[in-house]
């Protein structure tokens, strides 16, 4: 019986590397600003969007140029959209940035209003461009469908995501620990004086923050589009785990986002092996069980999220 | 018996100790003052007086009353009133409204949801009585973000006077005022003096020295001496440390 | 001198603006209107209010209100088939199941303010989203509990129906003037202002004695009560009660709505702001499908350049030809409008 579980393990595995991705973007972000961005989710949501435009493009361009795309096989198509659709989301995330310095140093109120009605506008731009209805990322036969093992039924394409997350979440990790620019995010996440005093442009600092924030965001967008399809409100499903693994441990470990991550994953995967309806549900669950148990003064350092 | 009381405290953030063996006495209808230099733990220790902190060993007692750990309103109720180093006013009210939110009469009616918050005369009067006290009179109607720096200092006292406490702990009142803030300042706190109990963080020798009747100085998270202002004038500490540039 | 500290029981504004509103139902439909429309301004006037207690008045981020507004829609709808077929009683059973809905959401969050608030506000809506679409059983799932029936006004001696749109609306506005005379007076007694001074510096209102946790716990549930009563009256005018009011989205409107007005400035912004949002809807909405994503652009240019909305704007206005450096007048800057 217990051996039924390994899919849905799998699957929380993978779904936990996801929200890790998203977690380490948020996280980053967060370590350099003020304000929570609630509209981190619908970079989320843009990047699923944007690789079915890529994989499936309905543009209005000439026609033998769309055929011409359309007869690329699947498997490549897929791949540019995993490269491309992130790049196409990064400029959002610069305007988000832009938007948001205007409420630096105000009340807290106004970032979160800021933020939510630009996750709405987004989401009203999603619907307008492409509708309400639900889509499926188109993907390569190899890597999709299942296959049976220990007698039970696996997704391959869970694999896939997984390797997807942890090469990402690989590239993150050298960024951060091994690239001048990771230890300017960090000194600057630290003490953003002494990283100014250097002659180190804040402001710069954390556009370029933004825009691979954003990046991994909308990466972890395509790569479960496929898992949970395409709607217009996928955003809050994505902001909603990147702030309870923020939570759970802590701004400004990478570690702690990961296994953070993992633990959401887990839970939502599981709850998916008992009702899958309730497994998005779960999440909201953990969310309110944690906020409300664990204390304040989790964080370390005084927290923008305190309060 | 002391009117407050705090006995052996010790507070550690994280792993840092930021009070130790702290024990202070505040008779009625003194003045007293706590001296030391920056991040010596004197706010923070009246921090955990007035209830926002709970201290991980030691006790404060109200009238021999153990009020350790209680919340910051049970205390205030309690008849504990307290400034802020770091102003915290109630910007979009006006002037009297920030006053009159803080007396016991409006208290008290907290929980009404129909009636006229501030028609009753005699609350009014009330309200415009501290004002009159602190010099705020004239500026009843103005806002509190609007009004200039002194004046703002004011009004962070009088709305701690608002809630008729028996005690009243300033952080600092003197932060960013000129001579003649600090004098008029003197001058109120002296007509306050007697009436209550008044404990008073400064960094203002001259100020604390002129107005009080017993100091402690706090260094490092402890209490390393106190005394009459006359004895503290002699102790070799004070003398030799920055703080010792009163003669 | 001491000066009268007392407010009307309404202000000028908001007679001139029930004025209007009694007069609607005689010339909307000659402007190219529908007389439904005033029973969804009006419907979400209330709700915009009630929600705004939580926003602007208490300062606190809510973005999962719908839940609220949704659970009095169902709980009309429930106590309708299941209890009795009397206005009163539905109504009554919409605002309880709503305020029984905040007290629970308020007893997590009510200790909380700003991102951990909203998170957490955003979660119980999902929640209670998830739940509508779920429980078949009770809620009817995704299409949600349908034949609610607009119930007659029993007022002992009479009875009037409201099947009708028309009378449907003057009831609506019925409530609309009686709850906005609550909430103003409301808004101005000692619970009132002492959360309003919690918005502004709840470490101040603690130490001046304040159990801060009680009043916005309070704050809360009454908001969420009476969310849940234009809720009720919701369910009669679409004769349903469906999940979709609790999504995220849904939640988003009445944000909207009572920013766009100037809630976070003014007490009777949010119900501009409803007109706003209905009428943006019917005339935008005219020319093109995508009138919420020109309203959403309009929200967020507001918020960065303008958060008081169309109230502040309307202040501004009103100001400027006035010179004050202290104003002579008995009322207080802060009770003007």
């Amino acid at each position: 019986m217990l051996l039924n579980l390994l899919p849905h393990l799998v699957n929380g595995v993978t779904l936990g590397l996801l929200f890790a991705l998203i977690a380490l973007g948020f996280m980053l972000i967060l370590g350099l600003m003020e304000q929570i961005n609630l509209a981190h989710g619908s970079l989320f949501a843009l990047g699923a969007y944007f690789a079915f435009a890529i994989s499936a493009p309905r543009l209005p361009l000439p026609q033998d140029l769309l055929a011409a795309w359309a007869a690329v096989p699947i498997g490549w198509r897929f791949a540019a959209a995993l490269v491309f659709a992130p790049v196409l989301v990064a400029p959002f995330g610069v305007v988000l940035e832009r938007l948001m310095r205007r409420t630096y140093g105000r009340d807290p109120l106004y970032g979160l209003l800021l933020t939510f009605g630009i996750a709405m506008v987004l989401e009203e731009l999603i619907r307008a461009i492409w509708g309400t209805r639900d889509y499926m990322l188109p993907m390569p036969r190899e890597i999709s469908g299942g296959f049976i093992m220990l007698d039970l039924i696996w997704s391959t394409y869970r694999f896939w995501a997984a390797g997807f997350a942890i090469l990402a979440m690989a590239g993150v990790w050298v960024i951060v620990e091994r690239t001048r620019f990771g230890a300017m995010v960090k000194a600057g996440a630290h003490d953003p004086e002494i990283v100014q005093a250097m002659g180190i442009d804040l402001a710069r600092l954390r556009v370029w923050v933004f825009v691979l924030g954003t990046m991994l965001a909308a990466f972890a967008g395509v790569v479960m589009a496929p898992m949970w399809g395409i709607r217009p409100h996928m955003g809050v499903d994505a902001v909603v785990p990147a702030f309870l693994i923020i939570v759970l441990g802590g701004v400004g470990s990478f570690w702690g986002a990961a296994l953070g991550g993992l633990l959401v994953g887990l839970v939502v995967g599981l709850s998916g092996a008992y009702a899958s309806e309730w497994s998005m549900l779960s999440m909201y669950l953990l969310l309110i069980a944690v906020v409300t148990f664990r204390a304040r003064g989790l964080f370390g350092k005084k927290s923008v999220l305190e309060a | 018996m002391a009117l407050f009381e705090a006995k052996d405290l010790h507070l550690r953030f994280g792993s840092r100790v930021v009070l130790e063996n702290v024990s202070l006495a505040f008779e009625a209808g003194q003045l007293s003052g706590i001296m030391g230099p920056n991040g010596a733990g004197k706010t923070t220790c009246f921090n955990v007086l007035t209830g926002r902190y709970k201290p991980h060993r030691g006790q404060v007692l109200l009238e021999g009353q153990d009020i350790t750990g209680r919340s910051p309103q049970e205390i205030a109720r309690l008849g504990v009133a307290r400034s802020f180093q770091i102003m915290n006013l109630f910007d979009e009210f006006t002037v009297f409204e920030n006053i009159a939110i803080a007396l016991p009469a409006t208290r008290a009616r907290g929980g009404n949801m129909v009636a006229q918050a501030y028609a009753d005369r005699t609350l009014q009067d009330e309200a415009l009585e501290i004002l009159d006290k602190v010099g705020l009179a004239a500026r009843a109607d103005d806002m509190a973000k609007a009004l200039p720096y002194g004046a703002r200092r004011a009004l962070e006292i009088a709305v701690a006077l608002a809630c008729r406490p028996k005690l009243l702990f300033l952080d600092e009142p003197t932060a960013g005022l000129g001579s003649d803030g600090r004098a008029r300042l003197a001058e109120l706190i002296r007509t306050l003096k007697g009436d209550l109990t008044i404990v008073i963080i400064e960094h203002d020798m001259e100020f604390l020295f002129s107005l009080a009747d017993r100091i402690s100085i706090i260094h490092w998270g402890q209490v390393i001496a106190g005394g009459t202002p006359a004895e503290l004038k002699a102790n070799p500490w004070v003398q030799s440390s920055n703080l010792g540039r009163l003669n | 001198m001491t000066q009268p500290r007392t407010t009307a029981t309404f202000t000028t504004a908001m007679l001139v603006c029930w004025l209007i509103f009694a007069s609607v139902p005689l010339w909307i439909e000659r402007v190219g209107l529908y007389q439904y429309l005033g029973v969804e301004i009006l419907i979400f006037a209330i709700y915009a209010l009630a929600y705004n207690l939580v926003l602007g008045h208490a300062g606190l981020p809510s973005f999962g209100h719908g839940a609220f507004f949704g659970v009095g829609a169902y709980a009309f709808g429930l106590a309708q088939f299941n209890l009795a077929g009397n206005l009163w009683v539905c109504l009554i059973a919409a605002t309880a199941a709503a305020a029984l809905s905040g007290a629970v959401v308020a007893a997590f969050i009510s200790h909380r303010r700003g991102i951990y608030y909203s998170l957490m506000t955003i979660a119980f809506g999902q929640v209670f989203w998830f739940t509508a679409i779920k429980a078949h059983g009770i809620t009817g799932g995704e299409d949600g509990l349908l034949k609610i029936q607009r119930l007659p006004v029993d007022l002992g001696v009479t009875s009037f129906s409201i099947a009708d749109n028309v009378a449907l609306y003057y009831f609506a506005f019925a409530v609309f003037v009686v709850i906005s005379l609550m909430l103003w007076r409301l808004v101005h007694s000692p619970f009132g202002r002492v959360v309003k001074a919690i918005k502004q510096n709840e470490t101040r209102a603690r130490f001046v004695g304040y159990d801060v946790w009680r009043y916005k716990a309070a704050v809360l549930v009454l908001s969420a009560a009476l969310s849940g009563l234009a809720g009720g009256l919701f369910a009669m005018a679409q004769a349903s009660a469906f999940p979709d009011v609790m999504s995220l989205h849904y939640s988003g409107y009445v944000v909207m709505m009572t920013l766009v007005g100037g809630g976070l400035v003014s007490f009777w912004g949010p119900v501009m702001g409803a007109a706003a949002f209905f009428l943006t809807r019917d005339i935008v909405g005219a020319f093109t499908t995508a009138w919420m994503l020109w309203f959403g652009l309009f929200f967020v240019t507001l918020v960065l350049f303008k958060p008081e909305g169309i109230a502040g704007m309307i202040q501004d206005l009103a100001q400027r030809p006035k010179l004050r450096s202290r104003p002579a007048a008995p009322v207080t800057p802060a009770e003007a409008r």
